[in-house]
Formats: C-alpha cells, sequence, structure tokens
C-alpha cells in the first residue's frame, strides 16, 4: 500500500468519524431536547424528585428546557456540570437534594419574564429586584448594623458560600466592597425567594361558565405558589406551612389578617424575638388599619402601594381629607403619619375623649 | 496487510450506525424496577409503617407513618446509616418470620393491642427464636426507636417530619420569625 493510498484512507476515515460524530451527537441532542422528561432527564436518579414535582405543578405542561435550557444553551458549562454528575454517581456519592447554582437559577429567572412578562416588570420596578451592591454595601446600613451571616436569609438566599464570601470587611467602618465585583448587579431577591416554581398546583383554566361557583368569590384557589425560600434548610415552604405572626402591642395581643401571602411577607418584614409590633422590621397595620394584610395595599410584584388608599377612602372622606394627599410617611417609624400604625387621635387631636364618650353614651343604651 | 482482518468500509460503515443508535439509547439509564423506595421493599416499608405507628401513634396531630417517618429511614439507610442495612433487613424479615409463626398473620395485620404486646416483648428483650438471640430483639427495637424519633422531630429535609408535623405539634414556628435590628445605634 502506498503512501499517498493510506493517506487518503485516513483523511476518509477522519471525514467519516466527524460526520458520524455530527450526526450522532445531531440526533441523541434533538431527541434529548425533543422527548418527555421521563425519558431523558428523569433518566438521571438524581433528578428524578425534580421532574415528578414539575410534573404535579401549575408549570407542568412546559418542557425542562423551556426553563432551564438545553445543555449548550448557556455555553459548555452545563455540558461539564453534567459530567460532573455522572462521576459523582458512578462514584456512589448521588445526592437526591441536587440543587440549582445560583447562577443558573437566575437563568431561569430570564425565562420567567417570557411568560410573566408583566409580573418581571412589576418586580423589576420595586423594591424587592434590589442587587447585591445596593444590599451589602449600603453605608447607612453598613455603618449601623454589623453585617451578618443572618443578612443572607432575605437577601442573596440562594448563594452557595457565606456572607463573607460575598462582601469585605465585616466591620462597621468600611469602606465596604464586593469580593466578586460581578455579582454587583444580581438579584438578590430573586422570583424564586417567595415563589415554588414546583410546588403543586394546576394551570389556570377557563372556569365553567354555567357554575358561579368556579367563576366568583367562591372560586376555589388551584394552588399557591407562593412559598418562602428557607435558606437554613435549602428548601422552599409553601404559605398554607408557614406560621402565622403572632404580635403584641405591649400586652395587648395585635390583630393580623389570616392572608397566607403576608405569612411570607413576615418572614423578612419581621419584629424581634419579644413580637413586639413595630419592632424591626416589622409594619404589620394596627391602629386605624389593624388587621389588614399587607397585600390589601401593596402590590404584590412592585409592592407599590401608591393610589391603593383610595381603594377604601373616597377621594374625599368623610372628615373633608383628601387622602391621596395625606401624608402617609412610612420611612421613619416615629412619623405620626406612618400609614402602618396610625391611629384615630394621631390625625384627630382629643380623639381618644371622643371614642371614650361615645363609648360611655353606647354602654348606657344597652343597660337601658 | 491480510485480506481476512482487514476491517472493511462497510464493516465500519454498520458498527458506527450501530454505535450512533447505542448513544440515543443510553438516554435511558438502566434503571432498576421503579420504586418509590430506596433500600426498603414495598412489604419492608409496609411492615416499617405499622411498626413506626406504633413507637408515635396518631392522635389530634399525624403519627409515625403519615410524618413520613418510614421514608426518613430509607433515605437514611442509603445515606448516612448505610451501616444499618444489615440490621433493618435482619431485623424486618425476623419480626414477620415471628408474627408467621406465632400468629399466621404478618405484622401490619394484627390488631393494635397485638402489634402492641409484641414490641413491649421485644423492648423487654423477652422474643424467643434464633434470630432474637444476643438481645437482638432489645437492640432492634432501640434502633428503630430512636430512628422513628429522629425522622419525626428532626427538620424535614431528612426525609421525615412531613409538612413540619412535629414542629407545628410543639407549637414552634418555622421558619421562625425574627427581624433584624435595624438601625439601632
Amino acid at each position: 500500500m502506498t503512501i499517498n493510498r493510506i493517506y487518503k484512507i485516513s483523511l476518509l476515515s477522519l471525514a467519516i468519524l466527524i460526520g458520524i460524530f455530527i450526526v450522532s451527537f445531531g440526533t441523541f441532542y434533538t431527541y434529548w431536547n425533543t422527548a418527555s422528561a421521563d425519558k431523558t432527564c428523569a433518566s438521571c436518579h438524581e433528578i428524578q424528585n425534580s421532574v415528578h414535582s414539575q410534573a404535579q405543578s401549575s408549570h407542568r405542561n412546559l418542557k425542562c428546557n423551556e426553563c432551564h435550557g438545553t445543555a449548550l444553551s448557556n455555553g459548555l458549562h452545563s455540558m461539564r456540570e453534567k459530567g460532573m454528575m455522572v462521576i459523582k454517581h458512578m462514584n456512589i456519592k448521588s445526592d437526591e437534594n441536587i440543587l440549582i447554582s445560583e447562577e443558573q437559577l437566575l437563568e431561569v429567572l430570564n425565562n420567567c419574564k417570557r411568560c410573566h412578562s408583566s409580573e418581571f416588570a412589576d418586580w423589576s420596578s420595586g423594591g424587592h429586584s434590589i442587587d447585591y451592591e445596593h444590599v451589602f454595601l449600603n453605608p447607612k446600613h453598613n455603618s449601623t448594623e454589623q453585617i451578618n451571616f443572618d443578612c443572607l436569609r432575605c437577601h442573596g438566599m440562594f448563594f452557595k458560600g457565606t456572607v463573607n464570601d460575598i462582601v469585605e470587611p465585616l466591620n462597621i467602618k468600611g469602606p465596604w466592597k464586593l469580593k466578586d465585583i460581578t455579582r454587583a448587579t444580581m438579584p438578590a431577591i430573586p422570583c424564586m425567594a417567595c415563589h415554588q416554581i414546583h410546588q403543586d398546583g394546576s394551570p389556570h383554566k377557563r372556569p365553567d361558565y354555567s357554575g358561579p361557583k368556579s367563576i366568583f368569590y367562591q372560586k376555589q384557589d388551584t394552588g399557591f405558589v407562593v412559598g418562602f425560600y428557607d435558606r437554613h434548610e435549602k428548601v422552599h415552604v409553601p404559605i398554607t406551612q408557614l406560621p402565622r405572626l403572632y404580635l403584641k402591642e405591649g400586652e395587648r395581643p395585635v390583630k393580623i389578617a389570616d392572608d397566607p401571602i403576608m405569612r411570607n411577607c413576615v418572614q423578612c418584614h419581621a419584629p424581634n424575638a419579644a413580637h413586639q409590633a413595630g419592632t424591626n422590621d416589622d409594619r404589620t397595620p394596627r391602629g386605624v388599619h389593624e388587621g389588614l394584610s399587607c397585600t390589601a395595599c401593596h402590590e404584590l410584584h412592585s409592592n407599590n402601594s401608591k393610589n391603593s388608599c383610595i381603594s377604601c377612602h373616597p377621594a374625599i372622606s368623610n372628615c373633608k381629607l383628601d387622602v391621596t394627599k395625606m401624608n402617609t410617611s412610612y420611612a421613619d417609624p416615629k412619623s405620626p403619619f406612618n400609614i402602618h400604625w396610625v391611629s384615630c387621635s394621631d390625625c384627630h387631636k382629643g380623639a381618644t375623649k371622643v371614642k371614650s364618650e361615645l363609648h360611655r353614651i353606647t354602654n348606657n343604651l344597652k343597660m337601658h | 496487510m491480510d485480506k481476512q482482518n482487514k476491517f472493511s468500509r462497510r464493516r465500519f460503515i454498520t458498527l458506527s450506525l450501530v454505535a450512533t443508535g447505542g448513544m440515543c439509547l443510553l438516554s435511558r439509564c438502566v434503571n432498576p424496577p421503579l420504586s418509590s423506595w430506596r433500600f426498603l421493599t414495598g412489604q419492608e416499608s409496609v411492615l416499617l409503617d405499622a411498626l413506626v405507628e406504633q413507637i408515635i401513634p396518631a392522635d389530634e396531630w399525624p403519627g409515625g407513618r403519615d410524618a413520613g417517618v418510614t421514608n426518613f429511614i430509607d433515605k437514611q439507610l442509603v445515606g448516612p446509616y448505610t451501616r444499618y442495612q444489615e440490621s433493618y433487613r435482619k431485623g424486618l424479615h425476623a419480626i414477620q418470620e415471628t408474627c408467621k409463626t406465632k400468629f399466621q398473620k404478618q405484622f401490619e395485620n394484627l390488631s393494635w393491642e397485638e402489634q402492641t404486646q409484641f414490641l413491649k416483648k421485644m423492648e423487654a428483650g423477652k422474643m424467643e427464636g434464633k434470630a432474637w438471640k444476643k438481645g437482638f430483639d432489645r437492640e432492634f427495637f432501640e434502633l428503630i426507636r430512636n430512628h422513628a424519633m429522629q425522622g419525626f422531630y428532626g427538620s424535614p429535609r431528612h426525609g421525615g417530619n412531613k409538612n413540619n408535623v412535629s414542629y407545628k405539634m410543639m407549637a414552634l414556628d418555622y421558619p421562625v420569625i425574627i427581624g433584624q435590628n435595624r438601625y439601632k445605634k
């Protein structure tokens, strides 16, 4: 056999091999991204739980790759990660509590907006879209309160490391800087902080128009997708399982709305350990608004409460006050106009006296 | 080159195509038959459900079975508690064998009172039979009791305490509602 012939055969073999690789990889890749999750993703024992929980969720009609992307859609690192999973699996070190990384979670977040564009826009315009830079490099906060591990309970909850890996120095003097500058613009409270995407639920469906119970107030909820991400346990706690807040104003128990969504809010907007009203981050309504839920005034995703007063109070109230122009300042907890605990007597001087006089008259009437 | 040993072009292409097909089929890992259990068999899980329900019976709160204690034990047996696999296999088998000999029934089919008496005897180390020699009865009872407690009172992430049932029973808020000390100087 001449050298020329060997050279030709080698070249042809190489071309065939490349062709076979392209065809086989293409076939495999196409199959993987079109077949049902049961035949693909769930083949990995570690991912079976996620596949099964997704199949029970309100997102059940979506394919895994619609949210998580394909193996190549975010570069080759997914391939490397899957390879590592296989190696780990072969070494019998498989973990059924497999979790996606914060970076992968943020990639999923970018896919949330494909369907939930309105909610995403609202979230982007609200305080909960705050990024790492604004949370961890806030001089006012950092100089008055020591940055500590518990910050990550409500901010950067999906970060795998500790607060020590995010910001330095950990003191109240500063100046503070992020250890990884690329983290600066990453959202610190992503959708998944309050939403469990794989939670049990049913997709929305058209109501049965012949049955009023499926249209009006008697309509049954098909499942809440709200759930608090518990960083400590690395699981979402559905709002139905979250504890209800109990709160005291001095010794007096404060009435709390029985709104499951509020249970999620108070996980972070919480009072001190003694559960005293108005302490720490507590914003539970008291005074004239006692018993209202956060969601009675705050829009769910933007948290905007502007124009919410007018929903309950007429533009010109009975006392001739224009509620749209009232001072409802809340940034200062000592403000007498703080909408979270404004009471009758804050605006109407002597109102307590009038109230007690009314009580006396009513009691007298009851006795007679 | 020997003509007979020559790797023909046709054979090369055939093998390549077979390999391609094989790769496609590889996507379905050769799983063991699908079971909701990791270590336990279906029958063992039914028995263990009955045992943990005896140890933590349901009252106004769910008992061991509904709190997912069996799932906890099963999960731990393929994790940190691999060392107890043999004890469970041997112990669960011994319980069923003893029940069959004594009552001609499986443990889970005994009446509640019979199950209680059976376990009391086990706890006291008074079981008869070859399988229970060297105090294995008491040892195995303690093992299940300890694991049942861990599953019931421990964190749900380990497979038990379904829906935080024991936390609720003890009126423990979970997750704890506590804010930060904001702007106190």
